[in-house]
């Protein structure tokens, strides 16, 4: 078998988040000598899903290294009541670091199918949309509640939570996201595109404030201050999402952890490819360059192989600056299945396996009774994701960080597990993992032949620019092949093989 | 299309265990009825192969997955060995160091698959057992019962017991009704399949009252 070090590679990928797994994917028909390595014993870097013994191993780790102050991640800890009753095996556990929903008609999905990965990975409907509702008057007893968003055209006629002129206007709305980029619409809202949606929401359609929180919960936006044009483009990705793979869905969940699952199943297709992987290997080393672009790379691994690329491709996990976006992150392990968020509303429709709760802005109040500044949102993720054994479920809280975003979560999680009780008993935590998340560098940085891809996005559903920065790191590795037309980019032919048939004797 | 062949019951089959131990050589015979005796190289291009069998006068269709090269460096995803009905480990019965590898093989395998599925440990290059033999039939033997495997030796080469081990890894499955039905097997109740081209309706779609 030939060395590591007496190959000459095409190129070397560090990190298997997803974003270097799809450019493995990308690459894994094209003949290039690649070799694929992650510092970490697992696949997914931060976009990984962990047994519950791999986060307490990646908990240590955050809080302990010197990483700790350079990483995307911190203020990682883990807390389990009871010490651990209720919890089964660490692997019946799979907890997404980023759990991302991905709407049906992302550009991801469609090369998921065009390159064949989509066979090996098993995707999940993401059911309702809630918005939480504090409970009205603080000194009574009655709980807090939760109040479905309509999903479909007859959903809105039907339901009962909205008063019927009101339903007009939202119709009217909805109707003007659909084609709200050609005229005359279009020229509706670009005078005002860098306003905030909620003020166009309230001056031109005349939405209340219920019925802009209904909008604002969909657009997923972290700060709930969203302009009128990204707010109205990503209303439309899910309006136009809707329905596409069957009825009563925006959007899809890979099983066993989102977008974990593509990147394993995407390195899979690179290892197929001829690609050679390595787990708990990263770079020790590279050697300083002279700037020439024909000059290999010269790379110390940190087994203390010497290895030398063509190119080298690196995931950016390191916090880029003091004031880059930053979330608070809550994961929690409920001892319930919360049957009522993964009920079927439309006739027709798959089982969803998640559901998302949308916490306006103020709506989550703390003990010393200041109440939150940005929204608050949660995926509850049923068994059914693989994520937690049946009879329990899986809630990912996420918030903008701020001095007191711990609390808020913490504050959010009790309203929920309160507006969800059956009875007199709210639901139980089993585990909770808390940290927080910051955005790292946005755009590809390449400087010779070295390429780094952006850090994760932040944002709650998939951001289909990170395909471009894929796409990217593909054209500098396929260099001068890839001046031809790149129309097969990602469209791969199945390698399934002819069927034979083998008889009984 | 769809044909007949597509509602046959699917099971999928790992084959694992250390590089060189001639896992390709025992699919691509069982398969293709091929071998190479100059291949020695990592596999290349082969994600898995398909083949129909008859058990107990039932046909399945076998989905027959290779390495990929990922056991090299141990690199197995967790996705890899989803779903799995039955696993296939295979060592060289010529090689000590490689059955020396197969208590982690077995370890790997039982953290990642349900308690329930079915394993067959497969010593290959059994054309070599007069020559080069360096695993004793009763060590294999021992091994595979110690892990409530099933276990034969076979020869890529001379084709020597090469159904074997599949028709009765599927036997066993075949055999166990649980494993066939069980939860977490095949597709879920609930999956949505992207693969069939979307052509949904949206949002406003349906009576226009």
């Amino acid at each position: 078998m030939e060395s590591l070090s007496d190959t000459v590679w095409d190129v070397v990928i560090c990190g298997t988040g997803l974003q270097q797994s799809l450019l493995a994917l990308s690459l894994s028909r094209s003949g290039k000598k690649i070799l694929h390595i992650d510092p970490k014993e697992y696949y997914g870097g931060p976009d990984a899903a962990l047994s519950l013994q791999e986060a307490e191993r990646w908990q240590t780790e955050q809080a302990s290294s010197s990483a700790a102050s350079s990483s995307i991640f911190s203020s990682a800890r883990i807390w389990q009541p009871s010490e651990g009753a209720g919890l089964s095996s660490s692997r019946s556990y799979s907890l997404a670091l980023s759990p991302q929903i991905i709407h049906t008609s992302s550009t991801l999905i469609s090369q998921l199918v065009s390159s064949r990965a989509y066979r090996q990975i098993e995707f999940l409907a993401v059911g309702s949309f809630f918005i939480f509702k504090p409970s009205p008057d603080p000194s009574s007893q009655s709980p807090p509640s939760l109040s479905r968003i309509p999903s479909t055209r007859e959903d809105v006629f039907s339901t009962t939570a909205i008063a019927a002129r009101a339903k007009r206007s939202l119709m009217k709305f909805l109707k003007f996201v659909l084609d709200y980029n050609s005229a005359p619409n279009s020229e509706v809202w670009q005078p005002r595109a860098s306003e905030p949606l909620s003020a166009f929401l309230a001056e031109h359609f005349n939405l209340d404030a219920e019925l802009q929180a209904y909008v604002l919960a969909l657009t997923l936006s972290l700060d709930g201050r969203i302009t009128a044009r990204d707010g109205l483009a990503t209303i439309h990705r899910h309006l136009t999402s809707m329905g596409v793979f069957g009825p009563g869905f925006a959007a899809i969940y890979p099983k066993w952890g989102g977008t974990s699952e593509i990147a394993q199943v995407a390195c899979r297709a690179g290892a197929v490819g001829g690609g050679i992987y390595m787990l708990g290997t990263g770079i020790e080393t590279v050697a300083e360059r002279s700037g020439d672009s024909d000059e290999l790379v010269e790379i110390q691994l940190t087994n203390g192989t010497p290895v030398k690329t063509k190119l080298l491709v690196r995931g950016d996990e390191e916090r880029v600056a003091d004031d880059a976006q930053e979330i608070s992150r809550l994961v929690t392990i409920v001892a319930s299945p919360l049957s009522s968020l993964f009920e079927v509303v439309v006739e027709g429709a798959p089982a969803p396996a998640v559901a998302v709760i949308a916490f306006p802005p103020g709506s989550v109040t703390e003990e010393d009774r200041s109440v939150s500044e940005y929204p608050v949102y949660a995926f509850a993720h049923s068994s059914s994701t693989g994520e937690c054994p049946s009879g329990q479920s899986v809630l990912y809280f996420t918030t903008l960080a701020t001095s007191t975003s711990e609390a808020v979560l913490q504050s959010a999680l009790d309203a929920l597990l309160s507006a969800l009780r059956d009875g007199d008993e709210a639901p139980k935590c089993l585990y909770q993992l808390r940290y927080k998340q910051s955005r790292g560098l946005t755009s590809v940085k390449t400087d010779g032949n070295m390429v780094q891809l952006p850090a994760p996005s932040l944002s709650l559903a998939f951001d289909d620019s990170t395909l471009q920065s894929v796409h990217e790191a593909w054209r500098v590795t396929m260099g001068s092949a890839s001046q031809e037309p790149e129309t097969d980019y990602m469209i791969f032919a199945d390698r399934e093989p002819a069927d034979d048939y083998d008889d009984e004797d | 299309m769809a044909s007949d062949d597509d509602a046959l019951p699917t099971l999928k089959i790992l084959l694992i265990g250390p590089s060189g131990a001639g896992k390709s050589a025992l699919l691509k015979r069982y398969c293709d009825d091929e071998f190479d005796p100059e291949s020695s190289t990592a596999t290349i291009g082969i994600d898995f192969k398909i083949k129909k069998l008859s058990v107990r006068g039932k046909p399945y269709r076998l989905t027959l997955f290779d390495t990929a090269g990922q056991e090299r460096f141990r690199t197995l995803s967790t996705s890899f060995y989803r779903g799995a009905h039955g696993v296939l480990l295979v060592y060289d019965i010529s090689s000590r160091a490689s059955f020396l590898t197969m208590d982690r093989w077995f370890e790997e395998v039982e953290n990642n698959t349900v308690p329930d599925v079915a394993l067959y440990l497969v010593g290959t290059k059994l054309d070599k057992a007069e020559t080069s033999r360096a695993v004793s039939v009763e060590e294999g033997e021992a091994l595979a019962a110690a892990h409530g495997a099933h276990f034969c030796e076979a020869s890529a080469k001379t084709t020597e017991n090469i159904r074997k081990p599949f028709v009765e890894v599927v036997d066993m499955i075949v055999s166990n009704p649980a494993l066939l039905a069980g939860k977490g097997r095949g597709r879920t109740a609930g999956t949505v399949d992207i693969g069939s081209g979307g052509d949904g309706e949206g949002y406003l779609s349906g009576c226009s009252c």
